[in-house]
């Protein structure tokens, strides 16, 4: 009973923010360039499209799952949405549904793979991370779509503070961050989430449905992900269907970063935005520095098993 | 506590039997709980405790026999009917969320929603009550946990296992199914979750408790079920019968029949 009653936050907690500092530190060292709002705004807008996708990502991995189909199924919603508005002459505003239907159709497949097959959601999302590919690929007949009508593009518009123009998609990524992290801390089904990831068995036998718990985590990560489609083609100002290949393990790089725990039930999804922001600060910095983005790759492994190695020992500390 | 011989029954089970394809694990058991008792499930291994407890819960269905809760026939088919119908289980092992806080903990699957819009439409939990509920439960029962905001995995295994037998005390109408709360725990935890299981008894619940630790079972029973071979070999009173007779029926040493008439409980 002599349980100390102070808490103080976990390295989970506050080593994401440490290390986004830290990198910030470094490369204000060694580019002059580095250090402008104008430098930050376009870190922010670079990472928004994988800041979409980790939200998504995030709410699987909080369960205990992964989801490695994310970004090629991100790809697939964006050709859709702009060959469905290119090709068939669909309105903007149904061509965009379309995309993200498409999108939360692949979230509720490998959704219902997992809770109703049982199976585990590695391979699941392995398996549909090749179809979503060979889908995109097929549909585009490897073509990116570049006719795409202007109101698909308005999130990539910018406007400005002070002199630093801000891209309205960025926007919209920390507006879904705070609403999912709000939504996770504060709501029922929420809480449901973090108890499915914790203890599957003992939520279940509180009268939980966790299979619908699951299947919804799913469903939702897909419709993020239609979200990030469209952000990605605003960006762009095209359908590409080679997007997504360096979002797939970014997104999941950016979940761990920000301190959610592999194993689910443990984690903040604002972590994830700060992940994400340590992923974007090295390529910029990198690139700024002109490193190679070979070893740009190189750091983003080393990032990810150092994030796993420390989660997997905080972990056994807390024991 | 004296035995209650003449508390109203509150739970009973007639001839269940359980097979599981060329195993038969209940073979025309019977079982019986009063008001207000700790009754102790005691058996060797394979003598049908586990799964007389998971007919009780609802965990199994029965293929034969029947239940009866407060006098009327009940069929559940799965634990969260049992849980509707006022019964909670603690399973061993499979208790808590441990990343997740106490309070959490205590309301899990059955969050205090915020008033009006806020908790009908958008779901909000009310964090507020929810911790001010625990803290006056926990209180209720008597368990010395400061914080009740801290996460369940800072707790002894002793203080978790507390809170996995006040959660099922705190909203069990009828019954508390206990299985081998104290199994893996140090002498001074063990000790702890004991005295929190009398006050759920003397809050008015009956207390199902499953365990293999007999001075445990002999130190907080007002009566121990002795399982074997898929049927109950006896009841006994604690108070009238030795240890090692409780064994020897258990391990069919000796037969209900050659105990003195005192032990046996009614």
């Amino acid at each position: 009973m002599n349980k100390t009653t102070l808490q103080l936050p976990p390295i989970a907690t506050l080593g994401p923010f440490i290390a986004l500092l830290l990198a910030c530190l470094f490369f204000a060292t060694q580019s002059e360039r580095f250090l402008s709002a104008q430098n930050f705004s376009l870190i922010l807008q670079q990472v928004m499209v994988v800041g979409v996708i980790a939200i998504g990502q995030s709410l699987i991995i909080l369960t205990a799952g992964i989801d490695l189909s994310c970004g090629m199924v991100m790809a697939l919603g964006s050709v859709v949405m702009t060959k469905f508005a290119s090709d068939y002459g669909l309105p903007t505003p149904a061509a965009i549904a379309c995309g993200i239907a498409v999108t939360t159709l692949f979230g509720l497949i490998n959704g219902l793979l997992v809770t109703k097959v049982k199976l585990p959601p590695f391979i699941v999302t392995l398996g549909t991370l090749n179809i979503a590919f060979a889908a995109t690929q097929l549909y585009s007949n490897s073509q990116t779509v570049t006719n795409i009508p202007d109101g698909m593009t308005l999130l990539g518009n910018t406007f400005k503070i002070g002199d630093t123009a801000i891209v309205y998609g960025v926007v919209l990524m920390l507006a879904l961050y705070l609403l999912t992290w709000f939504a996770l801390r504060e709501t029922k089904p929420g809480r449901h989430v973090y108890a499915v990831g914790n203890n599957p068995e003992a939520t279940r036998l509180t009268g939980i449905a966790t299979d619908k718990v699951l299947l919804s985590v799913y469903v939702l990560a897909g419709a993020f992900y239609g979200i990030a489609s469209l952000l990605s083609v605003a960006r762009t100002g095209a359908g590409d269907p080679n997007a997504g290949q360096t979002e797939n393990l970014d997104a999941i790089t950016a979940v761990v970063l920000g301190g959610t725990s592999l194993f689910g039930g443990r984690g903040i999804v604002l972590g994830t935005l700060v992940g994400a922001l340590i992923v974007g600060v090295f390529r910029n910095g990198l690139t700024l520095m002109g490193v190679s983005s070979v070893y740009q790759i190189l750091v983003t492994g080393i990032l990810v098993i150092l994030a796993v190695a420390t989660d997997q020992l905080s972990r056994k500390g807390a024991r | 506590m004296t035995t209650h011989s003449n508390a109203p029954i509150v739970m009973q089970a007639k001839g269940l039997v359980k097979r599981y394809g060329q195993v038969t694990a209940l073979d025309g058991a019977d079982f019986e709980l009063r008001a207000g008792e700790i009754l102790a499930v005691i058996g060797d291994n394979g003598a049908g405790k586990s799964s007389l407890i998971k007919a009780l819960s609802g965990a199994t269905i029965p293929d034969q026999g029947e239940v009866f809760l407060d006098g009327k026939s009940i069929h559940f088919k799965s634990p969260i009917e049992a849980r509707r119908a006022g019964i909670e289980t603690v399973y061993q092992d499979l208790a808590v969320a441990p990343a997740m806080t106490i309070a959490e903990n205590l309301f899990l699957g059955r969050e205090l929603r915020r008033p009006g819009i806020l908790g009908s439409v958008f779901q909000m939990i009310d964090k507020k009550k929810m911790l001010e509920e625990s803290i006056a439960r926990m209180n209720d029962l008597k368990v010395g946990i400061r914080s009740m905001n801290q996460a369940v995995e800072t707790l002894s295994g002793g203080q978790r296992q507390c809170v996995a037998v006040a959660r099922a005390a705190a909203f069990a109408e009828h019954v508390v199914i206990l299985d081998e709360p104290t199994a893996a725990l140090g002498v001074k935890e063990g000790n702890m979750v004991l005295e929190l299981i009398r006050r759920v008894r003397d809050k008015g619940l009956s207390v199902i408790l499953i365990s293999h630790n007999m001075p445990h079972v002999f130190e907080i029973a007002d009566r121990i079920h002795i399982a074997r071979l898929g049927k109950r070999a006896a009841v006994v009173d604690p108070k009238h019968i030795s240890m090692s007779d409780t064994v020897a029926v258990m391990t069919g040493a000796k037969s209900a029949a050659e105990l003195p008439h005192q032990a046996l409980a009614h």
